[in-house]
């Protein structure tokens, strides 16, 4: 199966909601997130030019769930298909992560998370307006996805393109041929220069931000400076950005008493919380904050990189967006690279 | 692989022993047989309670019942401490990694434990004494607050002090009438000739701020930090290496260790804390 094009993006969301349910996003003055399509009541779902507000990890790590109960073990489920549409590259990146920690474990995978991403339909799309807090480009991403989705939409002027990158992907467009077109000419021309200007647009964005070495190695070398407790002045331990984050993934099992069996819980968690790391007796490797905003940066910039080749950090820009203390990741790095460059490092 | 690694087996605790006034050891008989490796650990759950991580003190030849030692330290620990045999628990496990004996093979073993940290030590010395031929020597500094401190006094001051290549040497902080041992901290029974340092290796065990300062005093006379395993406690959820509480830099004390050289850990920040 080829790319094809559809002249309207409600065409795609009708097919899907044929087969499962449908997350779309919606875009409101202050905010964005998916919600659950209803072809009856469409609701202001539409195409969104940037990432949403709320990350796509939610629908496969969800803010809380069982993850086991007692006396009679919890069994694993296979999930109900869905699709999650209007995820940009540097959702899929993050979804990329996520599946280093949860899935590709030679030892252990989270079933949960497994029965999830085996059921989610992903539907991504082309930036065609960065956020003003889109810093992908530093982190090496890109403005349009070229894999990671099962479809991937791409807005031309009179309509979308859209192309398989999956089986599963191809074998959906298969099944409604009759609501797509063929390409039109000059439309893959024309998806090229959006793609072109897209990036300009995020390069200019980003000129000030631009580093000149490796993240990693700017984070490494930054590691003894005063920075992360100057940050830590500024942060109040709301720990927004890592909820919001769509690769933080650090959680806690909760064990709960209900009535006669007991159920476990999987909550999310945040190393920017204080007693995190506290061990019983009261010793805390991260009592101090500073601490805590440096580990958070070495494992997303150096120990994420080397166990898994990649940053735990997809510059999507949510955090600061998030932040209710101001701080600013591209500020924090352009800072750090440049007391490298004072110290003679440069 | 594990279909559901959040799920623990069923087991049941069929014995406690009073190990000393905050100690406790705990029998327990899993549904089914349960294998590890000695220093390995395993996630206990008390039903509805919560869960926290102990290594297994008995002998990894034992695989119809397992004995872990706890020492009471607070919410799980304290209500585990309450608990008579026939009590429903879980267990998760084996997680992590621990003492590669088989590198011991004819070597000086030097184990240093203090309070609780006899616990895996127990299962260490159990897998040595088992095939004590194989190895040089093994020699014990053992430390406790008071002479009724000490866990395991029985084989500890009983049967261990007879075995032919196996040295055990213990002090108190504070002595009593009957103690005619030496009197001080551990690490002052930790001395430069105690072992060949060129070619011993060391297993140190026990609260924080011991591991510390033993580490330091092994450094200090000359041991390789690759030679020196250290037994990291640290906060632990998952125990599968995902929840990200246990990390020591880039490690997951929970995958990767939780038996660590002190070379693959003395980089990182505040790893005593
Ligand atoms: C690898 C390893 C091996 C260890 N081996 C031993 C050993 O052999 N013997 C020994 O005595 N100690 C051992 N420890 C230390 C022991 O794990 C701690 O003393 C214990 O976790 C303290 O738990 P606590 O709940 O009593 O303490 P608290 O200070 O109350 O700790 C709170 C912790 O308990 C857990 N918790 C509390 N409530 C819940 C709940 N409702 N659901 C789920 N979790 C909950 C959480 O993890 C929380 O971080 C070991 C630690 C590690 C890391
Ligand atoms: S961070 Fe990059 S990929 Fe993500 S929405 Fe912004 S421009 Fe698009
Ligand atoms: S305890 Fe969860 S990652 Fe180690």
């Amino acid at each position: 199966m080829e790319t094809v094009f559809i002249s309207r993006f409600e065409l795609l969301l009708d097919a899907l909601a044929q087969e499962m349910e449908v997350y779309a996003p919606r875009c409101g003055a202050e905010s964005s997130t998916f919600v659950r399509y209803d072809p009856k009541a469409p609701d202001g779902v539409a195409f969104n030019p940037a990432r949403l507000c709320t990350p796509a990890k939610e629908f496969l790590f969800p803010l809380r769930e069982r993850a086991a109960a007692f006396p009679h073990p919890l069994e694993p489920e296979a999930a109900r298909p869905f699709a999650v549409m209007g995820l940009k590259d540097c959702d899929l990146k993050a979804l990329r992560i996520l599946d280093c920690v949860f899935l590709e474990d030679d030892e252990f995978r989270d079933p949960f998370y497994a029965a999830r991403r085996e059921a989610m339909f992903i539907v991504s799309s082309d930036c065609t307006e960065p956020t003003d807090s889109c810093c992908c480009v530093l982190f090496g991403g890109q403005v349009f996805p070229e894999s990671g989705f099962d479809l991937n939409l791409s807005r031309i002027r009179d309509g979308y393109l859209v192309q398989p990158g999956s089986p599963k992907g191809a074998m959906f467009l298969s099944r409604y041929l009759d609501r797509f077109a063929g390409v039109p000419s000059a439309a893959l021309t024309e998806r090229q220069h959006e793609r072109q200007k897209t990036t300009e647009q995020i390069e200019r964005l980003n000129a000030a931000y631009r580093l000149d070495r490796k993240v990693d190695e700017i984070v490494q070398a930054g590691q003894d400076v005063p920075l992360f407790d100057e940050m830590a002045a500024e942060c109040v331990e709301c720990q927004a950005c890592t909820r919001i984050c769509p690769t933080c993934h650090c959680f806690y099992l909760f064990d709960t008493l209900d009535t006669d069996i007991f159920a476990r819980m999987k909550m999310w968690d945040s190393c920017v919380r204080r007693d995190f790391a506290r061990v019983a007796g009261g010793a805390n490797p991260r009592q101090i904050l500073g601490d805590r905003t440096r580990h958070r940066l070495l494992h997303k910039f150096v120990y994420f990189l080397e166990r898994h080749g990649l940053y735990m950090c997809v510059g999507c820009g949510r955090c600061i967006d998030a932040c209710a203390g101001g701080l600013d990741l591209r500020e924090l790095l352009t800072q750090l690279n440049r007391e490298r460059v004072s110290k003679g490092q440069g | 692989m594990i279909a559901n690694p959040y799920q623990p087996l069923n087991a049941t605790i069929i014995e406690v022993i009073d190990e000393s006034p905050t100690i406790k050891s705990f029998v327990i008989e899993p549904e089914q047989p349960f294998t590890f490796d000695t220093g390995q650990f395993i996630e206990l759950t008390l039903p509805g309670r919560g869960e926290a991580p102990f290594t297994p003190s008995s002998s990894p030849a034992l695989t119809e019942r397992m004995e872990v030692t706890i020492m009471k330290a607070g919410h799980v620990t304290g209500l585990l401490h309450e608990c008579n045999p026939g009590q429903a628990v879980g267990i998760r496990g084996p997680l992590g990694h621990g003492y590669p004996v088989d590198a011991f093979v004819g070597k000086e073993v030097y184990i240093i434990g203090g309070g609780v940290g006899l616990a895996p030590i127990r299962s260490l010395l159990l897998t040595l004494i088992d095939r004590i031929g194989e190895f040089h020597r093994v020699v014990c500094r053992f430390g406790a607050r008071t002479p009724e401190d000490f866990i395991y006094k029985p084989a500890l001051f009983g049967p261990w002090q007879k075995i032919n290549g196996l040295e055990i040497t213990c002090t108190v902080d504070q002595a009593n009438g009957q103690w005619s041992g030496p009197v001080g901290v551990v690490t002052e029974i930790v001395k430069p000739d105690d072992v060949d340092v060129n070619e011993a290796v060391a297993v140190v065990c026990g609260p924080p701020v011991m591991m510390k300062y033993v580490t330091l005093r092994l450094v200090e006379h000359g041991f390789a930090p690759e030679r020196i395993y250290l037994s990291m406690e640290k906060n632990m959820s998952c125990g599968i290496g995902k929840c990200g509480h246990c990390m020591i830099g880039r490690y997951y004390a929970c995958k990767d260790g939780p038996v660590f050289t002190f070379a693959q850990i003395r980089k990182y920040p505040n790893i005593w804390d």
